[in-house]
Order: C-alpha cells, then structure tokens, then sequence
C-alpha cells in the first residue's frame, strides 16, 4: 500500500471524530511514514511497518472519550436533510403526543407506587397513634375505677404496638424497593440512551 | 505490568527522549526501541498528554523539503525526570525490604 492510500484509508476509517483531531492524525502519521522513507525504506515497507489501518483506527477511537465522539455526533445529527425537518414538524401532532401520553404512562405507574408506600406510612402512623391512645385511655379508665374496660384498651394499646412493629419493617422495605425500582429506572434510562448512540 | 505505572514510565521515556536535543516522532520510537517497544498511535497519545501537561512544547522545522514537527522538552519536563529519579529511590528501597522478607520466611 502506497501513503497516500493509506492516509486516505485512515481519513475514511476516522470520520466520525472531530475535523481537526483528523487533521493532526493524518499529518503525524504521514509523517512517520515520510521519516521512514528517508532511511531508506520503500513506501510500501514503511507503510506495512507502521501496521494496519482498522488496528490503528480502532485504537485511536478507543483513546478518544466517548463524550468528544458524542458531542461530534450530536453535531452531525444537527445537519438535517430538509425533508426530514419537514416530516419531523408535519408528524409532531403524532409522535409528540405518543411519546408525551408514553411518558405520562410510565410516570403515572410510577407515582402510584409511592402512593402505596405513603399510605402504608399512613396506616404505620395510625397503628402507632393507636398504641399512644390506647396506652393513655387505659390509664385513665385504670384510674377512674371502670378495671375491665382499662385493661381492654390497654390490651388493645398492645396488640397496636405489636401490628405497628410489623407494619414498620413492611414500609421500611416497600420504600427500600421503590428506591431500588427509581435507580433501576434511572438506569434503563440511560441504557436507552446509550444503546441510540452506538445504533446510530 | 501495571497498566498505571507503565503509563508513568512511558511519560518519562519519552521525556527522556527529548531531554538532550530536541527530537521528532520517528526518532523516539528508534531510541526507546531498545528499551519498550512503543506503537506510532501509543506515542500519539503520550505527545499530546505531555504538551498540555506543559512537559514538551512542539515546533515545526524543515526538513529535506518538508516539513516536521520537534518536540522541546520543557523546565517542567525536566523537572518530571528528576521526580521520576527521587520515586524510584523510594521504590527501590521499598523493593529492598520486599524482597528481604521474601527471604526470611523461604
């Protein structure tokens, strides 16, 4: 392989980064191959000992952080054809409210979840007003003579604070859950994201 | 070895490299060569990370009717070197007691 096929090779094998990144590749590569000729060494030896286009392309997109690459692609995305602006205007009625009404969906499923754990909350403090209720009725009775119907409510108090007890640790893990599902979620997110990218 | 600590000596070759005369890339790779076998991407990479380091500073010269770029070391690049030199005191003192234990309990 000649230098200039070569470089035109990398160049192509290279486009999707930066121009300039290009641009400085090519020239410190073009001159290596130069360096090498200079000493004697045919072009297609200097070439052949510099190694292969896709190995050094593939290793150079591997330097480069995945947010340069990004950012380029985000510029290239920018530069759309005019039909394509025109389809995206025309059909925003449509995908719009699909995605908006999709969205709405997943969010609703989501509040709804933490509405079951606030109320298991709600019915956690209930059980434990219960047992405060019950503990300060029963004394009262206690005190005021009525024996049968204190102790009853100060049994009451107790079988409360015994409920409340398990209620507790089951809001604890229903919440521990809806944190793990919101981490999950914020996760398959980004997947989602990343998954566009590398289809593009 | 430990891809951290080649990465550090990499840096230090290459500086070295440069550190009496000016030099450019080809030279680099033929005067490590003896000592690590270094990929023309590879050194890419090192170049760039130590000129905005401000360990080297580049310049283009003529070269037999074209043009090519020399890379200067810097007093920072120096001063990387000497580091490098004072590191390896320590680290070979540390490889000392290392490997004295190793010895007792064999």
């Amino acid at each position: 392989m000649h230098k200039q096929e070569f470089l035109t090779q990398l160049r192509k094998e290279l486009s999707g980064l930066p121009q300039n990144e290009i641009e400085e590749r090519i020239a410190f590569y073009g001159e290596m191959i130069d360096d090498r000729v200079d000493e004697g060494l045919s072009e297609e030896n200097a070439v052949a000992e510099i190694g292969s286009v896709s190995d050094i392309a593939a290793q150079i997109i591997s330097e480069i952080p995945l947010s340069k690459i990004a950012k380029e692609k985000i510029k290239l995305k920018r530069r759309l054809k005019a039909w394509e602006v025109v389809l995206l205007a025309v059909g925003s009625p449509i995908w719009f409210s699909l995605l908006a009404a999709a969205f709405a969906v997943v969010f609703s499923v989501y509040v709804s979840l933490w509405a079951v754990v606030v109320s298991l909350w709600a019915c956690f403090a209930s059980f434990a007003a219960c047992v405060l209720g019950g503990a300060a009725g029963g004394v009262v009775m206690l005190f005021s003579g009525n024996t049968p119907a204190g102790l009853a409510m100060l049994a009451a108090g107790v079988v409360c604070a015994g409920v409340s007890i398990f209620v507790f640790y089951g809001c604890k893990a229903a919440t521990k859950g809806m944190v793990l599902l919101t981490k999950k979620m914020a996760l398959w997110t980004k997947k989602c994201f990343v998954k566009k990218e590398d289809g593009e | 070895m430990d891809i951290q600590l080649k990465r550090g000596l990499l840096d230090v070759c290459v500086l070295a490299a440069i550190k009496d005369e000016d030099s450019y890339g080809y030279k680099i790779i033929k005067d490590m060569k003896p000592y690590m076998e270094l990929s023309e991407s590879t050194l890419y990479t090192i170049l760039k990370r130590l000129e905005t380091g401000g360990m080297l500073t580049v310049h283009t010269a003529e070269h037999g009717g074209r043009l090519r770029k020399y890379y200067h070391i810097t007093d920072a690049g120096l001063g990387r070197i000497r580091d490098f030199q004072e590191e390896w005191k320590e680290i070979l003192s540390i490889y000392r007691f290392v490997t004295k234990e190793g010895a007792e309990n064999a």
